[in-house]
């Protein structure tokens, strides 16, 4: 249960959140759910960035920046128009409910790597980059922002920026036996395309050990291959999740549901594509 | 703590605590038609719009949203001047215990308000916040469908 001497900041700007954040057991109020799920005792502090004017999509410089406030359904409804967004739209309308994607936002699915998150798989495909701002301000591929200690810095994220690429094909999939249930991994593929070649391939997958996954000795191979029926079942061997068992389900019992969600995505793109 | 809210075009100053659900706020200061169903936002009976966007109230922290513009199923009809898709959910026969439906009407109302014509998809889809464990849904997506026709037929929006 969170604490009834819950204290409330509502900063104009990003410094001043950022500033409001050094302090222990302060953290970020967006849209607020992963917060009331985990009800942690040890928030003394929230900081909403309502007024932060986080809450856009803007098109600048052959990218797109998403506001860290913006929720789901806005970038799921702006994805319908856009054909680049149209993967982050897809993986996001898997997400929970219409009004939880009302309130969930993008930057509170990306802080701290929450393992359900349906973000980072196809942020990851698609060479996106997060900015942020605090200890370690600047603009991370999303890789270097999780591997590289950034994730733990005392930071908020101001948005993420998606490169434009009209030649990608791609496709997602979460693993959740109930709608309403967090997904136990995300998968996303996403090929660059030069005609019917492969000019780049990237396969991933999040809920892993080690957070995320990406197979690159499959995209190694896949990467200048006309694309053919018979990739699916070549790939096969380099698809090697490694998961941890839970009280629910055995590692293996995830890796095989996921090399079979990879085989069925692979077939499904190139049976479409071809 | 006494907090300002926005609640059905009128400012309401609610008795809360900063740790405080949006859902329990209103319901503990005479809101209680927002019905509290799951209180972990997967039922939907808890469902008011927040800036014209259904969100789950046991889902948002009060203090989040003072000042914003909430609007709660009695903003939308009540029951000596309901709206038109409440009267519809009647006559449908879209309500059996009656728990769910302040969550579907104004899952509904948002729906219209946006979509004056909505395919059966979309309706299943901006209803995918709604549990009902009486009519099994058809009804309610009937008269979803029926309150569009109607608003369209009388060419008004769901006011």
């Amino acid at each position: 249960m969170l604490s009834e001497n819950l204290k409330w900041y509502f900063p104009s700007s990003v410094s001043q959140a950022v500033e409001l954040i050094q302090k222990p057991g302060v953290i970020l109020h967006a849209g607020g759910t992963r917060i009331l799920k985990t009800q942690s005792k040890n928030i003394v502090g929230l900081v909403d960035v309502g007024n932060l004017k986080l809450n856009y999509i803007k098109f600048k410089n052959n990218s797109f920046h998403i506001g860290s406030a913006t929720t789901f359904n806005d970038v799921i409804k702006f994805s319908k128009e856009n054909n680049c967004l149209k993967m982050l739209g897809a993986a996001l309308s898997q997400a929970a409910s219409t009004p939880l994607r009302n309130r969930i936002t993008v930057g509170g699915s990306l802080k701290d790597f929450p393992l359900w998150s349906n973000l980072y798989a196809p942020l990851i495909t698609i060479d996106a980059k997060i900015e942020i701002r605090g200890d370690k301000s600047g603009i991370y591929s999303v890789e270097e922002y999780v591997s590289d200690g950034i994730i733990k810095s005392k930071h908020i994220i101001k948005e993420i920026i998606v490169p434009e690429n009209e030649n990608i094909i791609w496709k997602v999939k979460r693993f959740a036996l109930l709608k309403f249930e967090y997904p136990l991994f995300n998968i996303a593929i996403a090929f660059k395309m030069n005609g019917k070649i492969i000019e780049d391939a990237k396969l991933v997958i999040t809920g892993v050990k080690n957070r995320f996954k990406r197979f690159k000795k499959a995209e190694k191979f896949l990467t200048g291959q006309k694309l053919s029926n018979n990739l699916s079942d070549e790939i096969e061997k380099f698809i090697e999740p490694k998961f941890v068992s839970d009280y629910k389900y055995s590692a293996s019992y995830k890796e095989t549901v996921a090399k079979v969600y990879f085989n069925e995505l692979l077939s499904e793109i190139i049976r479409e594509n071809l | 703590m006494k907090a300002s809210f926005n609640i059905n075009n009128s400012v309401s100053e609610l008795e809360l605590n900063p740790n405080e659900t949006l859902l329990n706020a209103l319901r503990n200061n005479g809101f209680t038609e927002v019905k509290c169903g799951c209180n972990e936002g997967e039922c939907g009976a808890c469902l008011v719009l927040l800036k014209d966007k259904p969100v789950n109230s046991c889902q948002v922290l009060a203090m989040s949203v003072q000042n914003k513009k909430i609007k709660t199923v009695k903003g939308i009809g009540t029951l000596h001047n309901p709206n038109l898709i409440q009267k519809i959910f009647a006559s449908t026969g879209a309500d059996q215990c009656g728990f769910c439906s302040p969550g579907m009407v104004v899952a509904a109302y948002s729906l219209l308000k946006e979509n004056s014509s909505p395919s059966n998809e979309e309706i299943v889809e901006a209803l995918d916040g709604n549990l009902c464990r009486c009519t099994g849904y058809v009804k309610i997506i009937e008269a979803v469908k029926r309150s569009a026709i109607i608003l369209q037929e009388n060419k008004v929006e769901a006011e």
